[in-house]
């Protein structure tokens, strides 16, 4: 994270905030594609993952082939969801756990087999993954309401009898959606992998697939609302490591409030409050997680 | 929700989901350049203490004759049955959960919840308490604390309508971080000499001993075995089993039949969170005997595998949780004598939850055929699967 010595608190702050927002942006508007086209998907944690441990091998060669080998495998395991909730009607939240414990595994498995200890790879420029994070609501956001192929993944999110009476098939639709949404959230991780830590580690997700599914309901599936909820997420994340960073000591009522471990709940505790004060109001696409034959 | 996670009990096809995945496990390792065979015969050592050829050491029994001598090293089994005594709590509290229609992924903070308190309350009373007293004390710390901790996520869901599967995961953060600031300030181990981020050692007065000389299984086990028990009492046979079962059926239909969906929800979490809550205080007492930082490992998540294996009934979760306890301690095992890395274990668990979700979803596609074709109620339905 950049934090230049002659830069004034508030602009390192801002700084950190947008790149601690990238990836939480890129998976958040993989679940909103997801869940618009009716598919729950939290699965998200694991494609990070997976986008990050791919990102980090592939890159090795070159950083081009590290962004190309996450977009695969994010593809690849957003048609492995599709396929196991969709055709095989698993439930979604089972599909997404195995399929994150499943990603959990098999990198830090192969991490031991692959990675020398302390490895490090040039990776790409972080200026490139939060051009993404800046661009992508907005293209989002003119996919889901000025193209065919938007109107009727949302149609088959809302109600996909009527989507399959107006001729529109509703579980090819969702394989395409729950695809795409893989490449984003992988995209997420290899921005973690390879601009951010430049190396990998398990579990280097560390929950942020969660926290985009919270904020894509926070920004009531919209693109651009779960796009600014992970912004305001960002913003805590960005808010306790600037403050570990610039050493601040807080004491108050016998408790040390800027100890990492209370300061690491921060992002964490504000999602929930932010869910609290949202989800009544809150409507999510009416066929979210309900089967079509 | 697509394929509502449904209770059953096939046995064949937990069977074969197990066993897919660790043939999927033997092809990995082949392809990862170590030697499949001499990796699973490690794995079945470790997880079950049976091994070919005569004795080695100590603490192991021979079996057979001639070229079919076995031994048993029981620290390795007695290490794997202790292994499986948090899981069966923690697959228990996602299985209750999930017959509300309530996917409790929150059983790792309920533990670690559950652990904090019973190392306070078994750090108290200096010795004082006549023992039994003491250990039921702690247990009941464990429960409460983990009960608190499931059911704030339970009336955050009846009362906002904030679901659980995202509540549970941030207290499962918010457990994580808040236990590691207790245990390197106000609850932090005294002695000057100890650095590391733990309690203080608990009283002996809460100790639950070893069976096994220098393994960790102890009568927790036997606590566990109850647990299933009295959870499967619970379900089937009191009123507030069927009142949780009546809204894993569906909301509506409970609503309907005048029953408080918000209060059986909350109750429900509660119960769950109380059930991993005693994971962590069996931990602590019989364990650690205090609070370690990484004491609940991954138990709670994985509960949510032996809680699926086990199709959501007693028998199947203990069988499931057993299963479990032999492969993470037989991974371990691995490890140490073929270097294959304990990950595999990791794998293994999340091919069978997803072969065992394939199996749900047949099922409750079954269910909704049954139910088209004639009004059937779940007792029905039970009896005709028990059947086959």
């Amino acid at each position: 994270m950049p934090v230049g010595s002659g830069e004034t608190w508030a602009l390192s702050l801002m700084v950190a905030t947008l790149y601690s927002a990238t990836p939480l942006v890129l998976a958040a508007l993989g679940g909103v594609l997801s869940e618009r086209a009716g598919v729950i998907n939290i699965a998200l944690e694991g494609l990070i993952l997976a986008g990050a441990f791919v990102g980090a091998w592939a890159g090795q060669s070159a950083p081009i082939m590290g962004l190309a080998g996450a977009v695969l495998a994010g593809a690849l395991i957003g048609l492995l969801h599709a396929f196991l909730t969709q055709t095989l009607r698993m439930n979604p939240v089972v599909s997404g756990l195995g399929i994150t414990l499943l990603a959990s595994g098999v990198t830090r498995y192969l991490a031991l087999r692959w990675f020398e200890q302390g490895f490090r790879i040039d990776g790409l420029p972080g200026g490139l993954f939060l051009g993404l994070a800046l661009i992508l609501p907005f293209v989002t956001l003119l996919v889901l309401h000025r193209t065919r192929f938007g109107v009727r993944l949302r149609a088959v999110g809302e109600n996909p009898e009527s989507a399959r009476m107006a001729g529109v098939a509703p579980v090819p639709l969702r394989y395409l959606a729950v695809t795409l949404s893989g490449v984003l959230a992988a995209l997420a991780g290899a921005y973690l992998s390879m601009s951010d830590a430049h190396t990998f580690s398990s579990n280097m997700s560390a929950g942020k697939g969660y926290i985009a599914l919270a904020a894509v309901i926070f920004g009531k599936w919209h693109p651009l609302g779960a796009s600014l909820g992970a912004l305001f997420f960002g913003f805590f994340y960005a808010v306790q490591t600037q403050l570990q960073i610039s050493g601040v000591q807080v004491h108050w009522l016998g408790v040390e409030w800027t100890s990492p471990f209370l300061l690491d709940c921060l992002p964490y505790l504000m999602t929930l409050a932010a869910l609290v004060s949202v989800v009544g109001r809150a409507v999510p696409p009416a066929a979210l997680g309900k089967e079509v034959e | 929700m697509t394929g509502a996670v449904t209770p059953g009990s096939g046995l064949a096809r937990a069977l074969l989901s197990v066993g897919i995945a660790l043939v999927v496990a033997a092809v990995i390792m082949h392809l990862s350049g170590y030697d499949a065979l001499s990796g699973l015969a490690a794995l079945w050592a470790g997880a079950t203490g049976l091994r070919a050829g005569p004795p080695q050491a100590d603490g192991q029994i021979a079996f057979g004759a001639g070229p079919f001598t076995g031994h048993l090293d029981v620290y390795n089994l007695a290490q794997s049955l202790a292994r499986s005594t948090p899981l069966l709590f923690t697959g228990l509290s996602v299985a209750l959960g999930l017959r509300a229609g309530l996917f409790n992924i929150g059983a790792q903070g309920q533990m670690i919840a559950g652990a904090l308190a019973a190392a306070v309350i078994g750090g108290a009373g200096g010795g004082t308490l006549p023992g039994p007293v003491h250990l039921l004390l702690v247990l009941c710390a464990g429960a409460l604390a983990g009960a608190a901790w499931g059911a704030v996520p339970g009336i955050l869901r009846a009362t906002r309508g904030v679901h659980e599967v995202i509540s549970t995961i941030l207290f499962n953060y918010l457990a994580t971080n808040l236990a590691t600031y207790l245990v390197t300030h106000g609850l932090k181990d005294p002695d000057p000499r100890k650095m590391a981020p733990q309690t203080a050692a608990i009283a002996p007065t809460a100790h639950l001993h070893p069976w096994v000389a220098g393994s960790n299984l102890t009568a927790g086990l036997l606590l566990a075995l109850v647990a299933a028990m009295g959870v499967a009492c619970l379900v089937r046979r009191t009123s507030a089993g069927f009142q949780i079962r009546a809204v894993g059926q569906g909301l509506e239909a409970a609503r309907a039949a005048g029953i408080s969906v918000p209060g059986v929800m909350v109750r429900a979490m509660a119960l769950a969170g109380a059930l991993a809550g005693v994971a962590g205080a069996i931990e602590v007492m019989g364990v650690h005997h205090r609070y370690v930082q990484g004491l609940a490992g991954t138990y709670g998540f994985d509960g949510i595998a032996v809680a699926l294996l086990g199709g959501l009934n007693g028998m199947g979760v203990t069988l499931s949780a057993l299963f479990f306890g032999a492969l993470s301690n037989g991974a371990e095992f691995m490890e140490l004598e073929t270097n294959v890395p304990r990950a595999l274990a990791v794998i293994v668990q999340a091919i069978v939850i997803l072969c065992v979700g394939v199996r749900l979803a047949r099922r409750s596609l079954a269910r909704q055929v049954v139910a088209a074709v004639q009004d059937s109620d779940e007792d029905l339905l039970e009896e005709e699967h028990a059947g086959r």
